[in-house]
């Protein structure tokens, strides 16, 4: 068990890549996969690895966030000696506590981290799908004596540009940190997650706070800073299945690979499970009508209608004559008779009504907004 | 209703015997039911929505599948400062030696005795599991305090006809007052009678008479059932009736048992339990998604989460983590949590327990009145293992 080791888990970013579907809630809170939410599976990480003290920053509609995560008890982070700890913007009288990027929200709060007085601290995002075990992360960064370790995982040279990627030496020691870069020295990419020494690192911003304010981000900032002061600081390469879901289009594509009962994600392994919020709800319901076909169910759903390649997340009904095809239908959403969904993300409790269509294709996914109503004419 | 002003007690010891094997190594309140319940979750479900946190639950051994199902209660929020959940195991005196049952006379409702003075509640009611249904006990409890009877129980309005021997009904007076609770065989019901009012085993009294009617047993020196004692009250003080209009399933045997899993496969009936606005809890539990598999049908059934499905199922009730291979058959069947069929194999009123193989190419057939029962755990790879009832 990690008590050195405390987790932050970023989970305040807007998400506007994912437009409708974060205009009401936090990138982290939306769901995934029929019954998770996004944030599920770093929290399970956390619990899995033995990480029991957990902050989750939150900032950007945090209500929804809120009380899926609760007390922690879904995922047995209602720990007496620690537990989860949801950590919102609050005014003191050196002014409120909003903050810019992820540096500075570590820097906002650290009067929580100080309270924990942790030896290492684990900085995690919310908004990724994967399962990985911190603890052997932290196994390699005390092995390595590193200062800060990053977790970096291979891309091809396209994606490349789109992460911050890390040049190490033959010892996995990074350096060089270059930001979306055009000719890419490297295959390993920023996944965001950090092991920082927490004294070093409380030394850093403190001192960039006190002084010039630097120290907003950890990788236009925190990393380079590092290596230009010569800290050790050691990648961490992953090599399981990791997805960022911050656009419609990922979200989407990770979605439909969730679906693939050979995905490397391997989300049925009981020893590494992942949890969600505990709800009560009576099992689906497939009438006479139904005809499913590669895909995934829950609890509560209720289908009349064709469902082909896709997920239904908890309390969606399909009507009769419906189908729904290559889409993730998100909770309690009410589809009609005679509709058809085909590549498309239907937020939470949309409702779309008969003979409706909402229709995209493989590389534009069509996107109901939540609560959003199509093709019901208004009495 | 007030915090702490009624008291449950859910009574786990009942006759178990004709729903063997299924029984064999749980009572009946323990009884999977409708995807992905127990029994047990009805009645505790009732009480919950009616706002009572003082529950006890006696079960008749060491009441391991309760504990681990209740565990702390926190599934139904009974985990909580103020009253909560307490268990009271080994009640069945079948199971009890000679010399330790001779200690047992005169105190055999102790610990009964003990949790209602405890609760500090002002009305208790004492209810079992083997009748299935959604009731609204605030309004039970209004029916009570409006009249004047110490006791009030619940009927169902049924068919004679549908009865079962094992069955209990009120005898009402002209003003619905039941003055006696007797076997339905018993009750010579006159032939042209429509109705009859089946006994649902709830009990409502003030908390004070219910003791009172404990103490009194215990001086006795009494050993019998709960259950008997409150017909018992019934009889000596008649009681009020009040009657339960929503679904019931009425589970005493195998053939009822299936039958009653059967009918909330008809929509009007699984709507009507579970969802009207009480909702039933259960214990929670983290399963996958179920996966439909390409070329499967799955039809008028319902079905837990976690499971795998490739062959064809209809008109069933599966629970959850339940595997079901390619080319197999699955019609009128009542297949249980963590069970896998093989390919190709032909199942038809059947009802398979929990974690049970069943291998390629086998047929498993039963008739509606006499199911088919795979008991707990049970490989079964060979025809020749299979002992068809027709």
């Amino acid at each position: 068990m990690n008590d050195d080791m405390l987790g932050i888990i970023l989970a305040g970013g807007q998400g506007t890549r994912l437009g409708k579907l974060t205009k009401g809630t936090a990138k982290p809170a939306v769901p995934f996969g029929g019954r998770y939410r996004i944030i599920d599976f770093t929290l399970s990480n956390c619990a899995n690895s033995g990480v029991n003290t957990v902050g989750v920053i939150t900032q950007y509609q945090p209500l929804e966030l809120n009380a899926h995560i609760g007390n922690g008890a879904s995922w047995g982070l209602d720990d007496l000696n620690g537990g989860v700890t949801v950590l919102q913007p609050y005014s003191s009288s050196e002014g409120e506590k909003f903050f810019e990027g992820t540096a500075h929200a570590i820097y906002q709060n650290i009067e929580y981290i100080d309270q924990q007085n942790p030896k290492y601290l684990l900085v995690l995002s919310g908004d990724h799908i994967y399962k990985m075990d911190y603890d052997a992360m932290l196994d390699y960064h005390k092995a390595k004596k590193a200062s800060l370790t990053v977790g970096v995982i291979p891309v091809t040279k396209q994606e490349a540009k789109r992460f911050g990627m890390m040049n190490t030496d033959e010892t996995d020691r990074i350096i060089e940190f270059e930001e979306k870069p055009e000719h890419p020295k490297s295959d390993k990419a920023s996944m965001g997650i950090y092991i920082f020494n927490w004294p070093t690192l409380r030394d850093y911003l403190v001192k960039s706070y006190a002084t010039d304010k630097s120290m907003e981000d950890f990788g236009k900032n925190v990393i380079p800073s590092y290596l230009a002061h010569n800290e050790s600081v050691y990648a961490y390469a992953f090599k399981g299945y990791w997805r960022d879901v911050g656009t419609i289009q990922s979200l989407w594509q990770a979605n439909m690979e969730f679906l693939s009962p050979h995905n490397r994600l391997n989300i049925g392994d009981n020893n590494w499970r992942i949890y969600s919020k505990a709800q009560v709800l009576p099992p689906m319901f497939l009438t006479e009508t139904s005809q499913v076909n590669n895909s995934m169910i829950v609890d509560s759903c209720y289908v009349a209608g064709e469902v082909d390649h896709s997920i239904l997340s908890q309390r969606v009904s399909v009507g009769m004559g419906s189908r729904v095809v290559d889409s993730m239908v998100m909770p309690g959403a009410t589809i009609g008779k005679n509709v058809v969904i085909d590549h498309a993300l239907i937020g939470e409790e949309a409702v779309i009504g008969d003979d409706a269509i909402v229709k995209g294709t493989a590389t534009d996914i069509a996107v109901v907004g939540y609560d959003e109503v199509v093709g019901v004419e208004k009495p | 209703m007030k915090r702490g002003s009624v008291s449950a007690i859910i009574n786990l010891v009942e006759p178990w015997e004709a729903l063997e094997p299924l029984t064999a190594a749980r009572p009946v309140g323990m009884l999977p039911f409708g995807g992905r319940y127990r029994l047990l979750d009805f009645p505790l479900s009732s009480a919950i929505n009616a706002g009572i946190q003082n529950v006890m639950v006696t079960s008749p051994r060491s009441g391991r599948s309760v504990s681990d199902h209740l565990r702390s209660g926190r599934d139904w929020n009974l985990d909580t400062i103020r009253g909560g959940l307490f268990m009271y195991p080994y009640n069945d005196l079948k199971l009890v030696a000679p010399e330790k049952k001779a200690t047992l006379i005169h105190h055999y409702y102790d610990n009964s005795i003990l949790f209602l003075k405890r609760s500090h509640s002002e009305y208790s009611v004492v209810m079992s599991t083997r009748n299935v249904g959604n009731i609204d006990l605030k309004a039970l409890l209004r029916y009570h305090e409006e009249r004047d009877n110490p006791v009030t129980t619940v009927y169902k309005s049924v068919d004679p006809k549908l009865l079962m021997p094992q069955n209990t009904i009120l005898q009402l007076t002209d003003k619905g007052m039941a003055t006696a609770v007797m076997p339905a065989e018993k009750a010579k019901l006159p032939k042209t009678a429509k109705k009859a009012a089946k006994n649902m085993d709830i009990y409502l009294m003030s908390t004070v008479d219910l003791i009172e009617i404990l103490d009194e047993a215990n001086r006795r020196g009494d050993l019998i059932s709960l259950e008997e004692l409150m017909k018992q009250a019934v009889i000596q003080h008649n009681a009020n009736a009040f009657e339960y209009t929503g679904f019931q399933a009425n589970i005493h045997d195998l053939a009822s048992y299936f039958a009653a899993n059967m009918s909330i496969l008809d929509e009007a009936n699984f709507r009507a339990l579970f969802y009207s606005s009480r909702r039933i809890y259960t214990k929670v539990k983290n399963e996958v998604p179920t996966f439909f598999a390409e070329g499967s049908q799955f039809r008028a059934s319902l079905c837990g989460t976690g499971g795998y499905i490739e062959g064809q199922v209809d008109h069933s009730v599966i629970f959850r983590n339940v595997l079901i291979n390619r080319g197999s058959q699955i019609k009128d069947a009542v297949i249980m949590q963590g069970t896998r069929i093989g390919a190709g194999t032909k199942i038809e009123n059947v009802i398979i327990d929990k974690n049970v193989v069943i291998g390629p190419n086998l047929i498993l057939k039963g008739t509606p009145t006499e199911p088919l029962v795979i008991s707990k755990g049970q490989h079964i790879f060979r025809q020749t293992e299979v002992v068809t009832s027709d």
